[in-house]
């Protein structure tokens, strides 16, 4: 099988966790795949054009000119194309960021900026992996599942399922915005477990429910206008379509 | 007839041009071209801007933390620390003494972190004409470096609270409870990683580059020990003056160029270099004493290829650091000390964080790549400013000067070998252009 790992306008740090995370198991990639591009890892085989591969990871979102031409040309080359992260699966933070700047006011010579949009807003994805950066569980997970043939995963419960077994104290219970129960899980609750509120990084949770979360944290003394703020931030395309649902 | 020679001086012609450079952080190019009898060099940033900064405007000051770990994935906790000391300033908080040393800690294992991952896979295999780390015959070192990659990430992940863009770093201070025995346990893992880390600097200390002596501006943070994080301490030039960290924000100036999605940084109208070969340079008697040892092997001077030299150096000086710190820590206890809004958090009346409160504030520190500085402005607990001068930006313009000068000194090599060694010089820099595009073509000034 042949895998190939890109990266698109990001920070890295997708590709960067699995390359830290896997540690000494890095290497087993290579066992398992020919991987002709690793973005980070090696040299790309046959300089700046995308090879044909069976599993493509893509992390970033797009926003340059550059970025529309290489999704297309790895869409057109892969039979199967994976979302790494917030960026590819949701657009992240530029997704909402971008929508606030003027985009004509400015331009460069010989490269093109756009709004920021996730990977499905110009190509079919086949599997989305959430997550800012992506856990490398998850990575694991999914890849062992491709490679027996089983349709990858994502966790169907929330954030507050996690944090709940974690036994951390409820945020929202102390006047805290934390977006748990919007937000899809599978992170270990990584944010509440040190006190700090859950921004929905991975998007919105299958049982997401909008409207009982603003009766809720209104018990809680929390303003709405806030906590819609604060769920633009991340998952900006993903979450206005569930404010779109929340508001009929 | 002026816009007749302006066409005639846009006839360059190209003679060199990596395309997309392969093996750095982000997406980037480098091109060279000669104008008449002049050789130009134009660094291309071709990374898309994420807007991360003009995003942060007019939000609650306590979410720029967790913005700013955003802008880069390999240097992230050194973007949220700088942010909530940036913000802290603004409002007039002072962090507890062990909050700043844990700050420090989190900072120094990062940076090693950081080093570790350019040496290992960036930098080290291409200049030794490989296409990747995993095709090293020394294979032990290779273990060794990820031995030492993933222990680092282990401790940054413990401390942070997740190994990439840590949530444990808030204004205020840590999220979650500290204790300094749990803290000695996990650096005790680091500590028996020291034969890893000789054997590694060893090796990259042993390696033949190419020589680019040039002179230009250095600049570094000048503290009581070796710089990385600290507060309020001032900056050193190579030419021997000092200056605050406001003097140096005012010395900055933004340059659009038409070519790159990232602003250049110029320093007093000109060049300037940071990053761990101006630090070793202006602060290496400040160094750990094994650290030190090894400082002493090379002779310093103003070549960018030894920038992986005096990483490798670094390497060791944050291993015993890490040590150091850890011991200082080992009775400390840090309470939970975020967000002080939430403190008095009464049902039903919950205040917004920091209203009513305002100011400016600056926070530097010695990031992996080199001086990385963060100013904000709040205005009633919102930010209404905020700007970051990142390594990347500022040493844009001495990686293209270095490749005019290499140019002018290795033509005679031809254009194919000469492309390679041009590849090694920009990646020795250890250039991270996301970082850069935190100063996107588009922003204001």
């Amino acid at each position: 099988m042949k895998a190939a790992f890109y990266s698109l306008t990001s920070c890295e740090g997708c590709l960067t966790t699995l390359i830290t995370n896997l540690g000494p198991n890095l290497q087993a990639l290579w066992k398992i795949f020919d991987i002709d591009y690793f973005k980070l890892v090696r040299e790309p085989v046959g300089g700046e054009k995308v090879p044909r591969v069976d599993i493509a990871f893509v992390e970033g979102a797009v926003v340059t000119s550059l970025d529309k031409k290489r999704i297309s040309q790895i869409r057109a080359n892969s039979s199967f194309v994976v979302a790494l992260g917030t960026c590819a699966s949701c657009g992240n933070i530029a997704y909402t960021a971008s929508r606030g700047v003027d985009l004509s006011k400015r331009r460069l010579r010989d490269l093109e900026v756009f709004e920021a949009e996730p990977l499905s807003s110009h190509v079919n994805v086949d599997f989305e992996l959430s997550g800012c950066p992506v856990s490398a569980e998850e990575f694991t997970e999914a890849l062992l599942r491709l490679l027996n043939g089983i349709e990858p995963r994502q966790p169907d419960f929330s954030v507050c399922y996690e944090c709940k077994l974690k036994g951390n104290r409820c945020l929202l219970e102390v006047g805290k915005l934390c977006l748990g129960p919007l937000a899809m899980g599978g992170c270990g609750a990584a944010c509440p477990s040190v006190g700090a509120p859950c921004y929905s990084c991975r998007g919105p949770a299958v049982e997401a429910d909008l409207a009982a979360y603003l009766k809720t944290i209104e018990k809680h003394g929390i303003a709405e206008s806030k906590a819609t703020s604060a769920i633009r931030a991340f998952t900006g395309k993903k979450i206005a379509e569930l404010l779109k649902n929340g508001q009929k | 007839m002026d816009k007749n020679e302006n066409m005639r001086g846009n006839e360059n012609e190209v003679i060199l041009d990596t395309n997309e450079l392969r093996l750095i952080e982000g997406h980037g190019r480098l091109k060279v071209k000669l104008s008449g009898s002049r050789i130009e060099a134009e660094f291309h940033n071709l990374e898309g801007p994420r807007f991360l900064t003009s995003y942060l405007k007019g939000k609650p000051a306590e979410m720029a933390p967790l913005v700013a770990s955003r802008i880069c994935g390999l240097c992230y906790t050194a973007h949220s620390i700088n942010a909530a000391e940036a913000v802290e300033e603004a409002l007039g908080v002072t962090p507890e003494e062990e909050v700043v040393e844990l700050r420090r800690l989190l900072y120094l294992a990062n940076n090693l972190r950081s080093h570790m991952m350019h040496l290992l896979f960036l930098s080290v295999p291409p200049i030794k004409g490989l296409i990747s780390v995993f095709r090293l015959r020394e294979k032990e070192l290779v273990a060794a470096g990820t031995r030492l990659l993933s222990t680092s990430t282990q401790l940054i992940e413990h401390w942070g609270g997740r190994s990439v863009h840590v949530p444990n770093v808030v204004v205020g201070g840590f999220g979650a409870l500290v204790r300094g025995k749990e803290l000695m346990e996990s650096i005790r893992k680091i500590e028996s990683l020291r034969a890893d880390a000789r054997l590694f600097v060893e090796h990259v200390l042993d390696m033949e580059l190419p020589e680019l002596e040039r002179f230009r501006t250095m600049i570094s943070l000048k503290a009581d020990t070796y710089p990385t994080y600290a507060r309020e301490a001032p900056l050193i030039i190579n030419d021997g003056s000092m200056i605050t960290d406001e003097e140096y924000v005012s010395d900055l100036e933004e340059v659009v160029k038409e070519y790159s999605t990232s602003k250049h940084v110029y320093f007093r109208g000109s060049e300037a270099t940071v990053g761990a070969l101006s630090r070793i340079m202006l602060n290496r008697r400040r160094l750990n004493p094994e650290a030190r040892e090894y400082s002493e092997r090379i002779e310093w001077r103003i070549n960018p290829f030894l920038m992986i030299k005096a990483q490798a150096v670094e390497l060791m000086h944050y291993l015993e650091e890490i040590i150091e710190a850890g011991e200082r820590l080992s009775d400390a206890t840090i309470a939970p000390n975020g967000y002080p809004c939430m403190r008095n958090g009464k049902k039903g009346k919950t205040e917004a964080c920091f209203t009513g409160r305002g100011g400016k504030g600056i926070a530097i520190a010695e990031a992996p790549r080199g001086t990385l500085c963060h100013a904000c402005e709040i205005e009633d607990g919102l930010i209404k400013d905020y700007r970051v001068y990142t390594p990347t930006a500022l040493n844009s313009k001495s990686i293209e000067m270095d490749s005019v000068e290499m140019v002018k000194r290795f033509r005679p090599l031809g254009g194919e070998k000469l492309k390679y060694v041009l590849e090694d010089l920009v990646r020795c820099y250890d250039p991270c252009l996301s970082c850069a595009v935190s100063l996107d073509f588009l922003s204001d000034r």
